[in-house]
C-alpha cells in the first residue's frame, strides 16, 4: 500500500489585485465623462460631413416631447435659453468657450428648435450641432 | 504559566486588504457604467443674429426647406445635389463675408432632421448660416 501523499493548499496570491484595481480605478476617473442628460429622450438627426466635437460646457437640448433644457434643467421657452446662455459664456473670451453644443430630436417641428436656435445666436454664441455620422 | 494567564498579544502591524480588491472591482464596474466613451459629432457654426434687412446682396444664395422639401435658389434639390452645389459655389474663395453667407428659411412642416442635414452641408462647404424667420403676418 502507497503511502498517502499530502496535497499542499493552493495559495493564489492576490496581494497584487487592490493595486491593479485601482490603478483601473484611476485610468476611468481621469477618463470619464459624466453623462448629465442621460434623463433626457432624444434620436439625433444624421448627416454626412460631420466633425468631431470637443467637449463644451454649455448644453442645450431638446427632448422628443418638445421639452427645452439648458444644462440638463428644464426651462420654459426659448427666452430663457437666451437669458441662460448669455449668462453661462459671460465671461469666456475664446471660441471654444463660447460654443454651446446644441441637442435635437430629429423628428421635432420648427417652430420648437428654430427660436431656441435663434436665442443661442441672440446670446452670441457658436452652435455646435450635434448629430451622427451617416455611414 | 498556565497557557489561561497568559495575555494574547496582538498581530504585529496587520491590516486586512482582503476586501480592498473587492471594493475596487465594485467601483472600477460603477465607472464603466457611467464612462461615456462614445465621441460627439457634429459641426460648429456661427449664426449671425440680428434684424431683418430688406436689401441683400445680390450673390446671396437662399435655401428654403418647405415642408421638407429642399430648394436653392428656387431649384429643388436632394440633399446629395445640394452638397456639391455648394462644394461649385467655392463659398471660402469668397472675399466678403456677405457673400459667404446662405439664407437659410423653413417654411411650414419642417423636421429638424431636414434642417440639420442643409446646415451640416452649408458648413461643410465653408457657408455661413443666417437663418430666416417666416414671416409671422402683421401683429393686431
Amino acid at each position: 500500500m502507497k503511502p498517502r501523499r499530502r496535497r499542499n493548499a493552493v495559495n493564489v496570491p492576490v496581494a497584487s489585485m487592490g493595486d491593479i484595481a485601482f490603478l483601473l480605478i484611476i485610468f476611468f476617473m481621469v477618463c470619464s465623462n459624466f453623462i448629465k442628460e442621460s434623463s433626457i429622450r432624444l434620436q439625433p438627426p444624421r448627416a454626412a460631413d460631420l466633425r468631431a466635437l470637443k467637449e463644451t460646457p454649455v448644453t442645450v437640448s431638446i427632448s422628443a416631447e418638445g421639452e427645452i433644457f439648458l444644462q440638463g434643467q428644464r426651462v420654459p421657452d426659448a427666452q430663457a435659453i437666451e437669458w441662460g446662455v448669455a449668462a453661462l459664456i459671460k465671461d469666456k473670451a475664446t471660441p471654444e468657450g463660447r460654443t454651446v453644443v446644441f441637442k435635437c430630436d430629429q423628428k421635432m417641428g420648427k417652430e420648437v428648435f428654430e427660436p431656441v436656435l435663434d436665442s443661442i445666436a441672440k446670446a452670441g454664441a457658436l452652435v455646435a450641432a450635434m448629430g451622427e455620422e451617416t455611414q | 504559566m498556565p497557557a489561561k494567564n497568559r495575555k494574547q498579544r496582538p498581530s504585529a502591524g496587520y491590516i486586512p486588504v482582503d476586501s480592498f480588491s473587492d471594493l475596487a472591482f465594485l467601483l472600477i464596474i460603477f465607472f464603466i457604467l457611467v464612462t461615456s466613451l462614445q465621441k460627439q459629432s457634429g459641426f460648429v457654426t456661427d449664426i449671425p443674429s440680428g434684424q431683418k434687412s430688406e436689401a441683400q446682396p445680390e450673390k446671396t444664395t437662399s435655401i428654403t426647406i418647405r415642408d421638407d422639401r429642399i430648394s436653392l435658389n428656387d431649384q429643388f434639390l436632394d440633399v446629395f445635389q445640394l452638397r456639391a452645389k455648394l462644394q461649385e459655389m467655392n463659398l471660402p474663395a469668397r472675399k466678403a463675408q456677405e457673400e459667404k453667407i446662405v439664407l437659410l428659411e423653413a417654411v411650414g412642416g419642417v423636421h429638424y432632421q431636414t434642417y440639420f442635414e442643409v446646415m451640416a452641408a452649408i458648413s461643410s462647404a465653408g457657408g455661413v448660416i443666417a437663418i430666416v424667420k417666416e414671416d409671422q403676418g402683421p401683429k393686431k
